[in-house]
């Protein structure tokens, strides 16, 4: 069932940007706060949302973060521009990372961030064409108890 | 919404201009200044003390106990933090100190510092036996605490389920000195010697029992002088009076740090200062920190060390507790035997869980939250993004949101550079 967006907001990711990565899934969570949507919903957006982000920072040239609020869920769409997956059911396997050394210098690559996002939504859409680059949908269901 | 909120900190406006110091101190932006005074927003303030610290005209004063209202009790009790050992150089030790503090009046002082060390093993414990989820965050800082309720509310969960070694050491005292001394509960008053004001919110409103263990808190400032007297002035010879019972371990809770010194794991963070409190709290909340065990969060800077109600400059005061820490050693005071019994018998778990208290959203209709989101961006981007405070917001966004949440009688106008300024 299609349902119309009650609010839409996009965000830019600058890939490689190491010190401003995580700024815009910041500003998601902030927005869900300020609507006053449940805590535990959005801690699982913040999760999702981060990981998200942090994959356009390490992997891609740059990126577009899109919050979709419907009455019934959240829906958080990242589109990049990057080398895209060429093998998305490997990515998806905990622990599997193609991350570079300095990038595991700095905390990231556990191969933990695609799992990650999956175990936080309640639906996770992903598409990849290499070379071209890779779009996720991560949709999470409303608890819906204002209705 | 019109919740009863009690705060540590009162304003006095009499001395209050009306400055937008305070306002843009204030990490939870919970200060407005209305008709030239400052007025906190209940529902934002943490308690944390920065307006306290920073007010140029004095204007702000801590509510703590007065150190005469204890004699409303037959006997009394002074359990002072650890921070107190550090206040008055490295010349004196603890037990002399301590000895010095009863002579103000008290029947009975305590060393929470022993305390603290039986905390360290607890801590261990429960992280033991709770292998998820992670990280656990600290509880002994009252604001800490409230800043999770208030600004975090999707981490409350992660708090230790185990109330700080101020509570601990007041239920075992008030038992145990009833017992000893065949007088009722009641007539027991039991004062915390405080580096912070905001103890006095755990202690009047606490969040995780119904009524705390503790009769008060009264500010290191207001008894310093006294204690100080005393010290030089040797004539007695303290140590006469004292057992050395004095714990490095404990000792070492003054100071950041010293919560995770006497746990055994090496994936132990300590934080210390409101904004880094508040940007590693974010990290956790986006999950960037993983594989932490344990987050020792303190709201002042360098501990509580760095309370505002204390006297001795921080870093000299970090210098004399690290002295304390060298030479009482890192050697185990408390039989872990004895801990791991009083853990079993849930003497340190909270009564009742603590409740996420977020910021009211923008609306409590979620429709008109969004409607009204969506006017706060438009607002916004008319305004001129200079932040000053002259509007009474402690900045443009800050103003935005108070036009939008209907605040009596704002208008856009109240911007200087885009209308009449009313201040």
């Amino acid at each position: 069932m299609e349902q119309e967006a009650i609010l839409y907001e996009e965000f830019e990711i600058a890939g490689g940007d190491f010190v401003n990565g995580g700024s815009a899934s910041c500003r998601v969570k902030n927005i869900l706060k300020e609507i006053g949507l449940e805590p535990d919903i959005i801690r699982r957006v913040a999760i999702a949302s981060y990981e998200a982000e942090m994959n356009v920072v390490m992997y891609a040239k740059k990126g577009i973060m899109k919050l979709i609020l419907t009455p019934h869920k959240v829906i958080i769409k990242v589109d990049d521009e990057g080398p895209g997956i060429p093998d998305i059911e490997l990515a998806m396997q905990p622990g599997y990372s193609t991350a570079t050394p300095e990038m595991r210098e700095m905390g990231f690559g556990a191969g933990m961030g695609l799992p990650n996002i999956k175990k936080n939504a309640d639906i996770f859409n992903i598409n990849s064409t290499v070379n071209k680059g890779t779009n996720l949908e991560i949709i999470i269901n409303l608890n819906n108890k204002d209705e | 919404m019109s919740e009863q909120i009690y705060h540590s900190v009162k304003i006095d406006e009499t001395k209050c201009i009306g400055c937008v110091v305070c306002m843009k101190a204030c990490p939870t932006k919970a200060i407005r200044i209305k008709q030239r005074k400052a007025v906190v927003i209940g529902e934002r303030c943490i308690d944390c003390g920065e307006c306290l610290r920073i007010c140029p005209y004095n204007a702000i004063t801590p509510l703590t106990t007065k150190s005469s209202d204890i004699n409303k009790f037959k006997m009394k009790v002074a359990l002072p933090s650890p921070v107190i050992y550090s206040q008055f150089g490295p010349g004196y030790m603890p037990d002399e100190i301590l000895y010095a503090l009863k002579d103000l009046g008290f029947d009975y002082v305590y060393d929470e510092a022993l305390v603290c060390e039986m905390a360290s093993i607890a801590i261990q414990e429960y992280l033991e036996r709770n292998p998820s989820p992670r990280p656990i965050i600290s509880s002994t800082c009252p604001v800490v605490v409230r800043l999770i309720q208030r600004l975090f509310p999707d981490l409350v969960s992660l708090i230790i389920k185990m109330e700080p070694p101020r509570e601990i050491a007041a239920k075992n005292l008030r038992k145990e000195l009833s017992r000893e001394y065949k007088i009722p509960e009641s007539d027991i008053g039991i004062f915390h010697i405080t580096p912070c004001a905001a103890k006095m919110v755990s202690i009047n409103k606490p969040e995780t029992m119904e009524k705390s263990y503790l009769d008060g808190a009264i500010s290191i400032k207001e008894i310093y002088n006294q204690v100080m007297a005393r010290l030089k002035n040797r004539e007695k010879n303290f140590l006469l009076h004292t057992q050395s019972q004095v714990s490095g371990i404990g000792i070492g809770w003054a100071i950041s740090g010293g919560e995770i010194r006497g746990i055994k794991s090496d994936f132990l963070v300590s934080v210390s200062g409101v904004y880094d409190t508040i940007k590693i709290l974010n990290d956790v909340e986006s999950g960037k920190i993983k594989n932490i065990d344990y987050l020792e969060c303190l709201i002042c800077p360098d501990g509580c060390i760095g309370g505002p109600l204390t006297v001795e400059n921080r870093f000299l005061a970090k210098s004399t507790v690290l002295s304390l820490i060298r030479r009482f050693g890192g050697k185990n005071r408390i039989d872990t035997n004895y801990v791991k019994q009083l853990y079993d018998e849930n003497f340190f778990s909270f009564e009742r869980d603590i409740k996420p208290k977020p910021f009211p959203p923008l609306d409590s209709n979620k429709n008109e939250a969004i409607k009204k989101l969506k006017k706060k961006e438009k607002i916004l981007k008319t305004l001129p993004g200079i932040n000053c405070g002259v509007c009474g917001s402690p900045d443009c966004e800050t103003f935005a949101e108070d036009l939008v949440r209907n605040e009596q009688g704002l208008t856009v106008g109240r911007c200087v550079f885009l209308g009449e300024s009313n201040l």
